[in-house]
């Protein structure tokens, strides 16, 4: 079966013909490949024009990206900053927080930004990548001045730059391995058949 | 599908009508048009085309905005009932009601949360394809206690059905001849995982009651001939079914019983149709058509049939039921008894248990299967509790932490991310589908002044969970947990969420409302599922069902309408309806 080279740009047109090929298809046993590139043909470019808005200032998404660079850095894989997780979180944050959550991440990064001061006499970007890190993981563990509530936004941060991260092309392609189509569960499999976890868990 | 099957205005009188397109109206359509019946197929929401519309299928996280989630702003003003459905997100929200036009009222103090979806193959393409047979002990039940009535049949009435419905539906398990969970007419089981098989062997070492197998589910783990005959592909273990399966790789209206009623040629289907009422004729005693809303237009029309199957599901044909009302039935068509609108039950969702399994650091999956495992139901069958009536059975499935895990504990940076590369621990869990009475003053009604968009009466939903519930919960509760820690799995935790906002409604298999009995006086249906004041009204979703019992559903209201639409053309023949 030679399935359809698509077109970029009209998204729907090519989603029609990817669908004609499969409803062609069905019946005859596919191959692992043909199966990706089945799954390359269903998707559709990212609608853009539901997250136009921002949160954040520059100095704080500037704060944001350093963040997340920490929190996952690069490794043999891209980090945070090549897979654009601060951008996706500023736009992220206006839709699917409330006010209330919007305001708290503002203050926890602030809180980070007036630690950094405090301790190292200088803002938190300007600090060493071993100030930076002693903040935190003191951050993380409410200690050394650091409240619960201070624990708790660290959390959060983390738990939403992990999301933004593993949720990226890169971070689910790159770093983790992803399979669009598995063509079946195998229950008996090892995991150094793949060597790294699924970016789709179940 | 070369002649027009949709249609707006008709004066046809049909054999059929059938209104509702998910899981019953889908089979009563096939069964009516494969039995030579014109039947006429109303769903009050758009058409939805199997392939075309599913606009969602094969998106990645990065392809949509908010990596799959839904913006606020949509979900507070139209979704905040069906935003709790786990299935519910960025891809598949198209697939759910619009809380917004059409909402319902419950008591402050009672609240139910209504998951349904307003489309052509209605809640067929969302359901979770778990499938499970009623056992006799199922069926006893209420005869056995005294709550609800007797139900008026038995498996022997419906076995054969089962063997129909299940053979062209594909429904994938394994073969165990256990009399609690009877065996399916099944294609090959799903394959358990190396700690799956291990949790198995230790639960059944210790209890000779209890069985961890394979779940069963409507999907093609091996197609047999006359579904790759339909066009539909085995399953790829995607796990995105919600979002719509071209491979038609699982049972839905659109894969499996629209396309074999269209073959018949005697289907015609009115979308965006609403049904406002059953027209009833008092002088024959015969239900004639139906009056219907367009849901876009707000037009009103009538369609007219021969017979009427209500398959809208169980909240939405009671509401046409109850809003049917004329000098014979003041209280709605066929409601003789005053059973209409009472005996509402939900399974008892959300108590169970979790922890995690050492070692086995080696092992991993491929794929994403769609089904977990079952554990079926010993609990007041062989294993008796004088605490509670009834019974739950478990499902639980075993896998690796996924990166969504790590964030809860300590640690950020180059390890935090190595270790979320490297798969988390076994996590092995189990959780309860329980058993709910069926009681009187769990009810649906009609709201006396509140409208929804199209001028229908809203409903109010009044359902609460009884002391036998709660003991339930706390008894799956514990019976999972003491599983766990008895065959080694640590850091066990168990919950009960309904202390904690799971709500009845939630787990997705409302039933009853306008219950099967013998007696006319206590029930609306009589054994073939007919209504026992109007003989040409049948009711086949889950509205119809005395009792709960603990497996899902879905199977048995496929078999169910399998077997009266094969009475009602039989009666229609025979000129007795």
């Amino acid at each position: 079966m030679t399935l359809p080279v698509l077109p970029h740009g009209d998204a729907g047109v090519s989603r029609r013909n990817a669908i004609k090929q499969l409803a062609l298809a069905c019946g005859l046993v596919l191959s692992a490949n043909s199966l990706s590139a089945l799954a390359a043909t269903f998707g559709q470019p990212t609608d853009l024009s539901r997250s136009k808005k921002t949160l954040l200032k520059a100095d704080q998404l500037a704060l944001l990206r350093e963040l997340g660079e920490i929190i996952i850095p690069t490794t043999d894989t891209p980090g945070a900053i090549a897979a654009g997780v601060h951008d996706f979180l500023d736009h992220y944050l206006v839709y699917c927080a409330s006010p209330t959550e919007q305001q708290g991440f503002i203050a926890g990064l602030k809180r980070i930004d007036d630690s950094a001061q405090k301790q190292f006499k200088k803002p938190f970007l300007s600090a060493t990548k071993q100030q930076q890190i002693t903040l935190l993981t003191n951050m993380e563990k409410a200690s050394d001045g650091f409240t619960a509530d201070d624990r708790k936004f660290f959390k959060q941060l983390k738990a939403l730059v992990t999301f933004g991260y593993y949720t990226s092309e890169i971070g689910a392609t790159k770093e983790l391995a992803y399979l669009a189509i598995p063509g079946g569960y195998k229950g008996n499999f090892k995991f150094k058949q793949v060597g790294r976890a699924w970016a789709l868990p179940y | 599908m070369e002649k027009n099957i949709y249609i707006v205005k008709s004066t046809e009188i049909y054999d059929a009508i059938v209104v509702g397109s998910g899981i019953s109206g889908g089979w009563a359509a096939k069964e009516l048009t494969e039995k030579g019946l014109k039947t006429l197929m109303v769903e009050r929401g758009r058409p939805v085309e199997h392939r075309k519309d599913y606009i969602g299928e094969g998106l990645t996280a990065w392809q949509m905005p908010f990596r799959g989630q839904v913006e606020k702003s949509v979900v507070d003003e139209q979704h905040y009932v069906q935003k709790k459905c786990y299935a519910f997100n960025d891809a598949t929200k198209h697939f759910f009601g619009n809380d917004k036009d059409y909402p319902y009222s419950t008591p402050k103090d009672k609240p139910f949360d209504w998951i349904r979806g307003n489309q052509l193959g209605g809640k067929s393409l969302l359901w979770h394809r778990q499938s499970y047979r009623w056992a006799e002990h199922d069926f006893n039940a209420n005869a056995l206690d005294g709550h609800g009535v007797d139900w008026p049949i038995r498996t022997k009435d419906i076995e054969k059905w089962y063997d129909h419905v299940e053979t062209h539906a594909g429904i994938s398990g394994s073969t165990e001849n256990l009399e609690i969970l009877p065996d399916s007419k099944f294609l090959p089981p799903f394959e358990m995982n190396a700690v799956e098989k291990e949790m198995k062997v230790r639960i059944e070492k210790k209890w000779k009651t209890r069985k961890l197998i394979m779940g069963r589910t409507a999907h093609l783990s091996v197609p047999a001939p006359h579904h790759t005959a339909q066009g539909r592909v085995q399953c790829q273990t995607r796990n995105e079914c919600q979002k719509g399966c071209s491979f038609g790789a699982y049972f839905s209206t659109q894969s499996s019983t629209l396309p074999a009623a269209l073959a018949t040629n005697n289907l015609t289907i009115a979308t965006n149709s609403i049904v406002h009422s059953v027209i009833y004729d008092p002088k024959s005693n015969r239900a004639t058509g139906v009056r219907v809303i367009d849901a876009e237009t707000m037009e009103t029309r009538e369609y007219f049939a021969k017979v009427i199957f209500l398959c809208a599901s169980t909240i939405g044909t009671t509401q046409i039921m109850l809003n049917s009302k004329s000098e014979a039935f003041p209280t709605g068509i066929a409601n003789s008894s005053g059973a209409l609108g009472h005996y509402l039950m939900d399974h008892l969702y959300g108590a169970g248990a979790s922890g995690r399994v050492e070692g086995f650091t080696d092992e991993y999956y491929s794929g994403r299967r769609p089904t977990g495992l079952v554990m079926p139901r010993f609990t007041n069958y062989s294993e008796m509790n004088p605490n509670f009536l009834r019974g739950y059975q478990l499902t639980g499935a075993a896998s690796r932490e996924p990166w969504n895990g790590f964030s809860e504990r300590d640690g950020f940076g180059a390890d935090y991310k190595n270790n979320i590369r490297s798969a988390g621990s076994w996590i092995f869990s189990l959780g309860g589908s329980g058993e709910m009475l069926p009681r009187y003053e769990n009810q649906i009604s009609l709201h006396p002044t509140l409208k929804d968009k199209w001028g229908m009466p809203q409903l109010h939903i009044e359902c609460d969970l009884s002391e036998n519930d709660w003991k339930m919960f706390e008894d799956i509760a514990d019976t999972c947990a003491n599983i766990l820690e008895t065959i080694g799995v640590k850091d066990v935790k168990k919950k009960i969420e309904a202390k904690s906002g799971w709500h009845p409604g939630l787990a997705i298999h409302e039933m009853g409302t306008a219950r099967m009995g013998k007696d006319p006086k206590t029930s609306v249906l009589n054994g073939w599922n007919q209504a026992h004041d109007v003989p040409n009204l049948f009711v086949t979703d889950g509205s119809c069902m005395a009792s709960s019992a603990s497996q899902n559903p879905s199977l048995t209201y496929m078999a169910l309408t399998a077997r009266a639409a094969d009475y009602a053309v039989q009666q229609l023949k025979l000129g007795k309806i």
